[in-house]
């Protein structure tokens, strides 16, 4: 079956999920996998949808017109073939804390490190908090590291970025107990 | 040995208040082969409760010592137990949990740190024991499958909770 990724972006105020997820349901769309939350001031939706009755996006792109007309910015985008599966990853899975005096450059900088040594971020938030007097940037990831590569050894490597960032890091093996 | 089949969310089973275990008869004692032989079958589980396996009745195995987290932590080892029940409880933590009953599900759960736990063991002795840690984690959560609740009741937040307080 077809899928498609949701994207709907807009001013939070109450009733946004109503509003759309009432259109999908009118629709007869299902929603698989959704993840929803509040940035700024905007609430942000991304939906992965299906309809056994629809196989491209033109054919329901209009239902979402009402959604503009309130002031929801409405993106759809048509998955390939198993794009709605995610793939079986093998690995452990670690949380890592990065925070420290705002500055330019901090979340791309620990993401090209975990990047360039294949670390898959699977989760991340970034928020700057503080006042603006001190403003401080805080980012917490989750991320899988590829099988052979130890926790001490990231560790070792956020030791080296924390120098030469001058923000605090700290790294923790995230175990999931399959009970 | 008989390994059962677990059962699965949305099985009503595993919704239910189980009843007590009030003559510790074969029945009793097959029962409680039947979870450990199906923890053991299950591989990577630490721990079973009846009801996952179709009996309605308060029973529940954990063995921690075979899992990579547990081994480095003090542990009982096998811990057979009838009508178990919880007695004190001290702390709190935030534990990933996931559960063979909810496949392909995890959640963050907040878990007392340590507990003292009272049962009949296979031997039908009463034991009090005081356990912390991954043990007493495994534990919370299969005692919580004799009264209907899974972990899926227990999630205390999700991953963005952290930004959510104090808005300004």
């Amino acid at each position: 079956m077809q899928h498609f990724a949701l994207t709907i972006i807009g001013r939070d105020r109450p009733g946004i999920v109503s509003q759309v997820t009432e259109i999908l349901f009118q629709g007869g769309f299902n929603i698989a996998d959704s993840s929803s939350s509040i940035l700024g001031g905007q609430f942000s939706m991304i939906l992965i949808i299906s309809n056994p009755k629809i196989a491209t996006q033109e054919e329901f792109s209009d239902a979402f017109k009402p959604l503009e007309e309130n002031n929801l910015s409405v993106f759809i985008r048509t998955l390939k073939p198993g794009g709605e599966i995610r793939p079986e990853q093998e690995g452990d899975l670690c949380m890592i804390s990065v925070y420290g005096a705002d500055k330019p450059g901090i979340v791309f900088q620990v993401a090209k490190e975990l990047g360039d040594r294949n670390i898959n971020i699977t989760d991340l938030n970034t928020k700057l908090v503080g006042d603006k007097q001190n403003p401080v940037y805080v980012m917490m990831l989750e991320a899988m590291l590829p099988v052979d590569t130890e926790i001490e050894v990231v560790e070792n490597w956020m030791e080296a970025l924390k120098q030469r960032l001058q923000v605090d890091i700290s790294v923790r093996s995230l175990v999931v107990m399959e009970l | 040995m008989a390994v059962k089949q677990v059962l699965v969310y949305p099985d009503s089973r595993l919704k239910e208040i189980c009843a007590p275990i009030v003559s510790f008869d074969e029945a009793a004692e097959q029962l409680l082969q039947d979870l450990v032989d199906t923890m053991v079958d299950a591989g990577h589980s630490v721990g079973i409760a009846a009801p996952q396996i179709g009996a309605l009745r308060r029973a529940a195995v954990v063995d921690v010592s075979k899992s990579k987290l547990g081994k480095k932590q003090e542990n009982h080892g096998l811990l057979q137990m009838v009508n178990p029940e919880i007695i004190e409880k001290e702390g709190s933590q935030v534990v990933r949990e996931g559960c063979m009953s909810v496949p392909e599900y995890t959640g963050n759960v907040t878990r007392s740190e340590s507990i003292v736990v009272q049962f009949l063991d296979q031997n039908q002795q009463r034991q009090i024991i005081r356990t912390e840690g991954f043990e007493a984690i495994a534990i919370q959560h299969e005692l919580d499958h004799l009264d209907g609740f899974l972990f899926l009741d227990r999630v205390s937040s999700l991953k963005t909770d952290l930004f959510r307080r104090k808005q300004k």
